[in-house]
């Protein structure tokens, strides 16, 4: 009858729970005052690639929005249909090896003074664009290739739309920051940001659609180490800015395809508040990775936002601005990701390790 | 020789004077041992329950098995002096009810007779449940048949079944099996008939004279077993206690002691437990209880569903599992937490469930200020202090709050654009109104300490900007937030008493009036063991007041027409199984 509670529910789950009810649960308020602890966790909630749009296009796509997907181009090459291996295979082979391509399908670049990014290199190039805000030196060579595929455009863009929605579906995509040594989350001249990735569902509000802060995320520790790092970072009125780090950020379209981004130098810069961290994670994403990435999505999806691999294969390599090879040859590309982030506890699991447990 | 006849005589007269005393020291010991006789008042009547969703749920699991699915939910019960358990002395089943029972009914027997699938993981219930195997599992078989049925039948009535009884279900099992050249479909039929039998749905009180006291009845030794079995398993009594029924043994002192002390230290107590105070706590209301949305977006039905276990974990880790002082439910720190709760409580929790200690500083205490008891009593998308002040007297005090009169004006509580802030200041309106003031002075002051919590249960110290004031008094008994006010009611003398009458109310299946001669010495009995709630139910389960039959006054139910198409009536005192229930159709 008189049973342990402890036995019942484990001493796993007895010594975390212990362990996230050390601090006073209550949130801390946004004039500053730190987090208990000086600890508070983010869970991605939201992310889509950096593609700043006008309401018609026109000033940043003045050639309009690409035309040609696979299904174009294929129209294009074999208007007279063919064998099967020499039309549909061979189109679906070069999508793993475009170097063999020889299109030249035109595919429109996105123009304008305009980008959404950070100054990556810290200079004001001519390349470089200006922010939505007006800050100069922004890079986001990426924005050029993408800007004009319907593909990355919003709202109803493939990889906005889709790719964002599976950002909250999959556990795989579950990834987290943790800020330590937080004294003020409006001004902080020295904070840690850790990366980590999470096992559970995001808690969602009454309707199901809205995903609110307060939940709980078991910390990964077995199959998510690649993707840990730790960045120094400080936070000024209120945003969050690291330094730069090489990061793996785990992005997957489908469970069967286990997709992540490489990106050298990445940086956050973070609007928090108490509840939220909404901003930006830009970087240099590895051309080549970046690539197979993008092209983990089938040709069926490719193909309804006109993106032929071909020429997506082609631009990059183009517009490759950081990161060059022992010849010279630029291997990154400029980019940026719009982030959103819902404030999370961490349940570790452990004993004897801390946990962000609190705003 | 005279020297030896006159030793012989001092010899027998030391014997006699011996015995004599130590007949007298063990009348003494008797004497001063025994329990007290009741008040010649004491008792209560005979009635019929209908058995409620959590009874019937029970009953089939301690049958059949937890692999038995029960089916969804059976219609709420109407609640009566603030339990459901107590819709007693006038029963009535609507047509939607039977529909509910034998809907059930169809699904339970089915299972239980199910061969089951091994390719999609569906074990055989029928070669666990069927105590016998029959000659053939085409045709009828008499004896294998007449084996389940007295065995379920037994269960299921609470007494064992007349072999006239036995002999019409094994007639229909049979004619059955013949007809669908299934032994197991036949046992099926029969199965589904005992399920929707009033005998088993509805606990009645069976009664036989009372030998102890001339010319009056107390409940058969079946009627006591249920009694008690109803009172701390909320459930059907087992073949132990049936047993010990049936060899009178419950109206033996040691007998009846054996069963309760076995009865308590069951797992099965936790069941007894979880539902009295479910029923106490009104947390049937839990179930059709929504918020807002878009006030209260991180309130799910999932928030609502844990609000309620917790508090439920809660008493019963405090009251079993602890065995602590009833009164300290409202101050304990201790409780559990969950995924779903976290947000809430603004503390990240593993998945499942895990003990929580609330932190001195969060503002929170006792049960009072668990989700449950701040989201249940008030609005969708606000707190109310006058729902939960009178949510407290009379859930926790047993008080009764008027209903507020038909033409009360709510303009000020309910203007948003009004330039009153707090819910302190918009209640002023109606406490200083006098048509309003005399129940708004006895709710308002409780209620505007837990105004630290918003509807959904969530901590804050302001309201629209507003600092909130969360002082209030309890009987005279001033506090400044609502932790004072869980230790304000933790020593009112009403607590402890209110819930004696409640689990005696409880025990006897209806209402029992404040002048009960027993909740006296129960209440004391209760303050003497340091208000463990355990010894409490022992207390009530020994009694002899709890199986003395006294005549029922009349009831409001008695006096109404029924609403329905089927009525069950009042009991007559005829103790043979199944004979206190006549059914009238109304069409």
């Amino acid at each position: 009858m008189k049973h342990s509670i402890a036995r019942q529910v484990g001493w796993r789950a007895f010594t975390a729970v212990a362990t996230l009810a050390v601090a006073p649960a209550i949130a801390c308020a946004a004039d500053g005052t730190a987090p208990p602890n000086g600890r508070i966790a983010y869970v991605t909630t939201d992310m889509y690639w950096g593609v700043y749009q006008t309401p018609d296009g026109k000033a940043e796509c003045p050639d309009g929005l690409n035309k040609y997907g696979p299904r174009e181009v294929f129209a294009k090459l074999y208007p007279k249909g063919g064998t099967e291996i020499d039309t549909h295979l061979a189109r679906e082979a070069l999508k793993y090896y475009p170097e063999d391509s020889k299109d030249n399908f035109p595919m429109p670049e996105a123009r304008g003074p305009i980008a959404i990014g950070l100054n990556l290199d810290g200079k004001v190039g001519p390349n470089d664009f200006t922010s939505p805000t007006g800050e100069k030196g922004i890079d986001n060579a990426l924005y050029r290739v993408i800007g004009c595929s319907p593909q990355f455009r919003g709202p109803e863009g493939q990889f906005r739309l889709f790719g964002n929605r599976l950002v909250r579906q999959l556990t795989y995509n579950r990834s987290m920051i943790e800020l330590t040594g937080v004294d003020s989350l409006q001004n902080d001249d020295s904070v840690q940001v850790t990366i980590l990735r999470g096992l559970d569902p995001l808690l969602t509000d009454a309707g199901g659609d809205k995903i609110m802060p307060g939940g709980t995320q078991r910390v990964d520790n077995r199959f998510s180490k690649r993707f840990y790092n730790q960045l120094q970072g400080k936070i000024v009125n209120g945003v969050l800015e690291t330094e730069a780090k090489d990061v793996s950020w785990p992005w997957a379209v489908f469970f069967g395809n286990t997709n992540e981004y490489r990106f050298r130098g990445m940086q956050f810069r973070l609007q928090l508040t108490e509840g939220r961290a909404e901003g930006l994670m830009a970087g240099y994403a590895d051309v080549d990775s970046y690539y197979r990435t993008v092209m983990g999505w089938s040709t069926h999806h490719l193909s309804y936002g006109q993106l032929d691999p071909s020429g997506f294969w082609r631009k990059l390599w183009q517009h490759a601005d950081g990161y060059p090879d022992k010849n010279g040859k630029m291997t990154a590309i400029s980019s940026s990701v719009n982030i959103y982030m819902a404030q999370v506890y961490l349940d570790r699991g452990e004993p004897n390790i801390t946990v962000s447990q609190s705003r | 020789m005279r020297d030896l006849m006159k030793g012989d005589e001092g010899g027998r007269r030391r014997w006699i004077v011996g015995g004599v005393a130590a007949i007298a020291a063990l009348a003494a010991v008797v004497l001063l041992t025994r329990e007290p006789s009741p008040p010649p008042t004491a008792g209560a009547p005979a009635r019929v329950r209908l058995m409620t969703g959590t009874q019937y749920a029970n009953s089939i699991e301690y049958m059949f098995g937890q692999s038995i699915d029960v089916g969804s939910a059976f219609a709420p019960l109407q609640r009566v002096d603030g339990l459901l358990a107590l819709n007693a002395s006038q029963v009535s089943v609507t047509m939607g009810q039977m529909q509910d029972f034998q809907r059930a009914a169809v699904s339970i027997a089915s299972q239980v007779m199910s061969e089951g699938n091994l390719d999609r993981g569906v074990p055989s219930h029928r070669d666990a449940l069927v105590p016998c195997k029959p000659a053939a599992a085409t045709e009828p078989d008499d004896e294998c048949a007449a084996t389940f049925v007295r065995k379920a039948g037994r269960l299921l009535f609470r007494r064992p079944l007349s072999e006239e009884k036995v002999a019409e279900l094994v007639d229909s099992a049979h004619r059955a099996a013949d007809s669908l050249d299934d032994f197991y479909g036949g046992l099926q039929v029969v199965l589904e008939s005992m399920l929707i039998n009033p005998q088993f749905l509805l606990i009645e009180d069976t009664t036989e004279p009372d030998p102890d006291r001339r010319g009056h009845r107390r409940l058969d030794s079946y009627g006591l077993a249920s009694r008690l079995s109803f009172l701390l398993w909320n459930s059907v009594p087992d073949e132990q206690l049936l047993d010990a029924a049936e060899k009178g043994e419950l109206y033996t002192s040691r007998g009846r002691k054996r069963e309760v002390e076995r009865m308590l230290a069951s797992p099965r107590l936790e069941s007894g437990v979880r539902a009295f105070f479910d029923d106490m706590f009104g947390f049937d209301h839990f179930d059709s209880l929504s918020k807002d949305p878009q006030k209260y977006p991180t309130i799910t039905g999932a928030t609502l569903q844990d609000a309620r276990e917790q508090t439920l974990r809660t008493v019963v880790d405090h009251l079993l599992h602890k065995n602590s002082d009833y009164r300290d439910l409202f101050t304990t720190r201790s409780t559990f937490i969950s995924r779903a709760l976290g947000p809430v409580y603004h503390v990240g929790a593993a998945p499942g469930w895990s003990p929580y200690e609330l932190p001195a500083d969060s503002g929170r205490a006792g049960i009072l200020t668990h989700v449950s008891f701040l989201t249940l009593h008030a609005h969708p998308a606000r707190s109310s202090a006058t729902l939960r002040g009178k949510a407290l007297r009379e859930v926790f005090l047993c008080q009764k709050v008027p209903p507020p009169p038909p033409n009360v004006d709510f303009s000020a509580v309910e203007d948003p654009d009004s330039s009153l802030k707090t819910a302190r200041e918009k209640l002023e309106v109606h406490r200083s109104n006098p048509a309003c003031a005399g129940c708004h002075k006895i709710t308002d002051p409780i209620g505007l300490t837990l105004e630290n919590f918003d509807g959904a249960g969530q901590y804050r110290t302001t309201e629209n900007g507003a600092q909130i004031d969360t002082s209030g008094e309890l009987d005279g008994k001033s506090f400044n937030d609502a932790v004072g006010l869980g230790e304000a009611l933790r020593n009112s003398p009403a607590l402890p008493t209110c819930l004696v009458k409640q689990v005696y109310s409880y025990a006897t299946g209806g209402s029992i009036n404040n002048r009960d001669p027993m909740l006296e010495i129960f209440e004391q009995d209760f303050a003497e063991s340091g208000y463990r709630v355990v010894d409490l139910l022992r207390d009530i389960a020994m009694s002899e007041a709890l199986s003395r039959v006294v005549p029922a006054p009349p009831s409001k139910q008695q006096l109404a027409a029924p609403t329905e198409e089927i009525e069950i009536l009042t009991v007559s005192n005829d103790t043979t199984a199944g004979g206190m229930i006549h059914e009238t159709a109304h069409h």
